[in-house]
């Protein structure tokens, strides 16, 4: 049970810190269009040629794998455990809605990461469908693949506003993470619940903005 | 006053219950609710029907028997009580009440709304005790305790294994109890010589009796009638880590 949830809130906090490097990242979109463009390739044939950084990716694919199965496992175990549920119950007098329904959240981020792993690592690393091409600086044109993207307006909103249950899934994460690894000085506590408030909000609200930015531009 | 209770039935463990409503009245808002469905198992006596079966002692909040779901609240619908503790002045003329027994695979229910909370009992006998000669009382300042460390020892202890923490949960999760009767006896110097021990023992029970994870969603602590707080699990997980990783 520990050993379960710890290795859930583990991966969970790397995947955090995965987070904001990638919208550090995806921020060069919001520059002007030949600036981005020249950055975003050259940032991304660094790290596509950079061996930590293939290391990392692995660390990373691991991490959302154990982080899935693990909460899965969990969820399975904990609804055997709970049994039959109440005919009425007000749950939401006592916690918040993300708390009780994190699996339900999660299924959506899941379902994100697939879509975006198909749209962008399918086609720049292993090379499937149409070939992308270079910019001018010889550097695989990554932007272009992006800026095509979200510009097809279903795409557009499809990597919007599934940032909103990841905002809410790493509200409620983030603080429940720390305290499942030991983390219990009261006083921390509170601060750290507004931290993951003030986090899940740029988070979801950064890499939501950043396909409308595009799609308008 | 006059309202209409919608009371969970059930035979015993195996059979299938339902919710059957019952319309009372002549109830007074200053009654508390035990008395409310006393008043109805009268009723019920002279109509020479089932009465109600739920568990009660001390009716003043401290024995932690009593225990019921109340209109989708661990022990009603106030913050911090017990079901003894809740009057019928915070319902109104004409509510409909339902009242449901503490859900959770580890708590089989008895009969109505009563359940089998032994599984905390077995998790006491796994170290929620200190080992010490009985006697004489010992002399009370012969070992020293700072202010800060008994307080916050007395905060874990104020638990009366009522279940609230597990009903509400939607895990059945026992990690606030089980924490507490830790916390409450590692923290203070009586309980250190088997600390180590009563950690490993009790979570290694309560996970034995298929309780579910804590997964932080703080429905407990705000059901908790002793208001004991999560932090006490966050607490339990640290040493529980500390005790896994350097023994």
């Amino acid at each position: 049970m520990f050993f379960r949830k710890s290795i859930v809130a583990a991966t969970g906090l790397f995947l955090c810190i995965f987070l904001i490097v990638h919208l550090s990242a995806n921020a060069i979109l919001l520059l002007p269009e030949t600036t981005a463009r020249e950055l975003y390739n050259s940032y991304s044939t660094a790290l596509r040629e950079n061996l930590f950084i293939t290391l990392i990716a692995y660390l990373l694919y691991i991490s959302i794998i154990l982080h899935v199965v693990y909460a899965a496992i969990i969820t399975f175990r904990n609804t055997k455990s709970k049994g039959e549920k109440y005919k009425v119950n007000h749950n939401n007098k006592n916690s918040t809605w993300m708390s009780q329904n994190m699996g339900f959240l999660g299924v959506f981020i899941l379902l994100f990461i697939v879509v975006h792993l198909a749209n962008f690592w399918a086609k720049i690393k292993l090379g499937i469908g149409e070939d992308v091409g270079v910019d001018v600086n010889g550097n695989v044109d990554v932007y272009e693949v992006t800026s095509f993207l979200f510009h097809n307006m279903y795409f557009m909103l499809f990597y919007s506003v599934l940032m909103i249950p990841l905002g809410f899934h790493l509200y409620h994460g983030l603080k429940s993470a720390f305290m499942t690894l030991g983390f219990y000085h009261k006083k921390g506590l509170r601060l750290l619940a507004k931290i993951s408030l003030a986090y899940a909000i740029i988070m979801s609200v950064g890499f939501g903005i950043i396909p409308l930015f595009v799609y308008f531009k | 006053m006059k309202v209409t209770f919608k009371i969970w039935r059930q035979e015993n463990t195996d059979a299938q219950g339902e919710l059957k409503a019952y319309e009372v009245d002549g109830l007074s808002e200053d009654m508390s609710f035990l008395e409310a469905l006393d008043h109805l198992n009268e009723i019920l006596v002279l109509k020479d029907e089932k009465v109600i079966a739920f568990e009660h002692d001390c009716r003043e909040g401290i024995c932690g028997q009593c225990g019921v779901f109340i209109n989708g609240r661990a022990h009603g619908p106030h913050n911090n009580t017990t079901t003894c503790q809740l009057h019928m002045r915070s319902f109104k003329e004409g509510d409909t009440i339902v009242v449901e027994p503490w859900r959770a695979s580890s708590f089989p229910i008895v009969k109505d709304l009563v359940v089998d909370r032994s599984a905390f009992d077995r998790i006491i006998q796994q170290g929620g005790y200190i080992t010490a000669k009985t006697g004489t009382a010992a002399e009370a300042n012969a070992i020293l305790v700072s202010k800060e460390v008994s307080d916050s020892a007395m905060d874990a202890a104020a638990c009366i294994g009522c279940g609230a923490c597990v009903a509400t949960c939607k895990n059945a999760s026992a990690a606030l109890f089980t924490a507490a009767k830790i916390n409450h006896l590692n923290k203070l110097p009586q309980g250190q010589p088997e600390a180590h021990r009563r950690l490993l023992d009790m979570t290694a029970q309560m996970e034995f009796e298929n309780f579910g994870s804590c997964t932080f969603t703080g429905a407990c602590e705000i059901e908790c009638p002793a208001d004991i707080s999560i932090s006490n699990i966050a607490e339990m997980n640290a040493r529980y880590v500390k005790a896994k990783l350097f023994g």
